[in-house]
């Protein structure tokens, strides 16, 4: 119990606590709206003709809880968690980090309160209307403000890679939300892109690609790099690696947005620029992904008894297949037959069911131990999340994979009189029995996360009855 | 002119303070990321960058607790 009031001492874990436990309830609310929404392709009267509940409202507002309410809250528990411990320090700040929290929550609130009423500026992963678009600015800089400084009052001399990936992401994203932002408000809830026409498009997936790049690439590799070998109890394979998968990720990935523009208005070049590059990113993607399964090098047997650890190793494989995936689609010619159809949903599911989903879960079950200074309530119910994560999100893919690639050849099939042989709403038709799959698929992952919220609330439930948090702080307390 | 010079034909002249900017950065950076392969590759800079491979399992070693 000294040891954990030394650590309640030394570090500010409070708000590390409230991230951890939020991002597991909004990955609940959010999949859980995924599943609804994916349900009601399948079987459109769920739609029980109510605009706010329909698939076009509802979809912003599935995004916009597992990439900003899940995925942010992760990568702030996370981030924060991991800048203190690498860098020996407690947070410059703990008022900035608790602002950081509540302003981070109050957005989450305010898209519930716009989206599913058609408050949007439909732009994709952007729809927040503009004065949450400002309020999302200040709460980033918060957190940005607070990770720099933390880093620049370390007792390290080193900065370790994990950081670099937290503030690549920091970084880019402030630029990135700033400028993609950019509008004319005509009112408090309406406002008109500054940029018109393909340069708006450009921008928009500039943006876009950039997100899934740095804030769920970056950030989550930011966790990967902390989290593998702390939890393996092994130093990461390669140092070297690590740099090089740093440098190469982060100017190499700014170029990719024009990829999602193929055969579009966008000058031809630069689909081929985007296309480029996103082949050339396979080397830093899968250098990452080798150096993070290698740090089990040695200590393979872990795996079996280790569940947490299971959850990282797969969301490696998942981080590897899903980039080889993304510059394979990339190329105009398989483009040609990818783009516009379900293929582009199984493959950003690939990514963020199994590699954001997965690592960042990992991480979160590693900290509970660690937070509430007990052990995890039940490591059985840890291993039955896994397996049904894994199933889940494996049945979601091969479902859109090839839904995808029956919609893109059903769409270009001609007869011999050089008329399309299908109709679309043919091909609405074929694709409902992999609609079905899909739900099915969600909702598998959906009741994995519901066991993991449980495991979490009856993790806490028993620190509290052990006295063990408590104590610790109380101790602490005394000590100071 | 053969294929190839077509295809890498550029006029020059044409080219805006955009485009110049563009391919001053693209160049810059291409040439930042092969001195950094060289950098990190090159045998006698080993040591000194995995020294900091131990760092999250060295921090705190006695202080632990649960995760599994």
């Amino acid at each position: 119990m000294m040891e954990a009031a030394a650590l309640e001492r030394k570090y500010d874990l409070g708000v590390i606590r409230w991230f951890s436990v939020m991002a597991v309830v909004y990955l609940v609310v959010g999949a859980s709206a995924g599943v609804y929404i994916a349900s009601e392709l399948a079987w459109p009267a769920l739609n029980f003709d109510l605009s706010a509940i329909t698939f076009g409202r509802l979809r912003p507002l599935h995004t916009n809880a597992v990439i900003f309410a899940f995925g942010g809250c992760t990568l702030m528990a996370t981030g924060l968690y991991s800048v203190q411990r690498t860098c020996g320090v407690s947070l410059w700040s703990s008022k900035m980090a608790w602002f950081t929290f509540s302003g981070w929550n109050v957005i989450i609130v305010l898209a519930v309160l716009t989206l599913p009423f058609g408050i949007t500026q439909s732009k994709e992963y952007a729809e927040l209307e503009w004065p949450i678009d400002i309020l999302i600015a200040v709460v980033w800089l918060s957190f940005l403000l607070n990770f720099v400084m933390t880093i620049a009052i370390r007792k390290s001399s080193h900065i370790y890679v994990s950081n670099w990936f937290f503030l690549a992401m920091l970084v880019m994203i402030t630029y990135l939300h700033v400028v993609n932002s950019l509008v004319v408000p005509v009112h408090l809830f309406k406002s008109y892109s500054i940029f018109s026409g393909v340069q708006d498009a450009m921008v928009q997936w500039w943006w876009g690609h950039n997100a899934v790049g740095f804030y769920l690439t970056a950030g989550f590799l930011g966790i990967m790099y902390y989290f593998v070998p702390k939890q393996a109890e092994r130093p990461v394979y390669s140092y070297r690696l690590s740099v090089l998968h740093f440098w190469a990720l982060t100017f190499g990935y700014v170029w990719l947005g024009a990829h999602h523009l193929q055969y579009t208005a966008l000058p031809d070049w630069t689909g081929s620029l985007g296309a480029a590059v996103s082949i050339a990113m396979i080397i830093p993607s899968w250098g990452g992904a080798i150096n993070g399964v290698m740090t089990l090098s040695g200590a393979w047997d872990k795996l079996r008894t280790d569940y947490v650890l299971r959850f990282l190793i797969m969301s490696l494989a998942f981080y590897a297949m899903s980039t080889f995936e993304g510059p394979l689609m990339a190329i105009k010619t398989v483009n040609s037959l990818s783009h516009y159809t379900d293929w582009t949903i199984g493959h950003v599911h690939s990514g963020a069911l199994g590699w954001v989903a997965l690592v960042g879960l990992g991480a979160i079950y590693h900290l509970l131990g660690r937070l509430w200074y007990t052990d995890i309530y039940s490591p059985a119910l840890v291993n039955v999340h896994f397996w049904l994560a894994t199933i889940g999100a494996v049945i979601y893919i091969v479902a859109m994979w090839v839904s995808g690639i029956m919609q893109g050849l059903m769409w270009r099939a001609y007869d011999e009189f050089g008329t399309l042989a299908y109709t679309f709403a043919e091909s609405v038709e074929a694709m409902h029995p992999y609609y079905a799959m899909r739900a099915i698929g969600g909702f598998i992952f959906l009741l994995g996360v519901i066991v993991m919220l449980y495991n979490v609330a009856m993790t806490i439930h028993k620190s509290a009855r052990e006295g063990s948090l408590l104590t610790a702080r109380a101790q602490a307390i005394a000590d100071a | 002119m053969n294929s190839l010079e077509e295809y890498f034909y550029t006029d020059w002249g044409a080219m805006t303070a955009a485009d110049w900017i563009g391919m001053i950065t693209t160049v810059v950076a291409f040439l930042l990321m092969v001195g950094l392969y060289v950098y990190v590759l090159r045998p006698k800079n080993r040591e000194k960058l995995e020294a900091h491979r131990h760092i999250p399992v060295s921090e705190d070693r006695k202080i632990e607790f649960g995760g599994k």
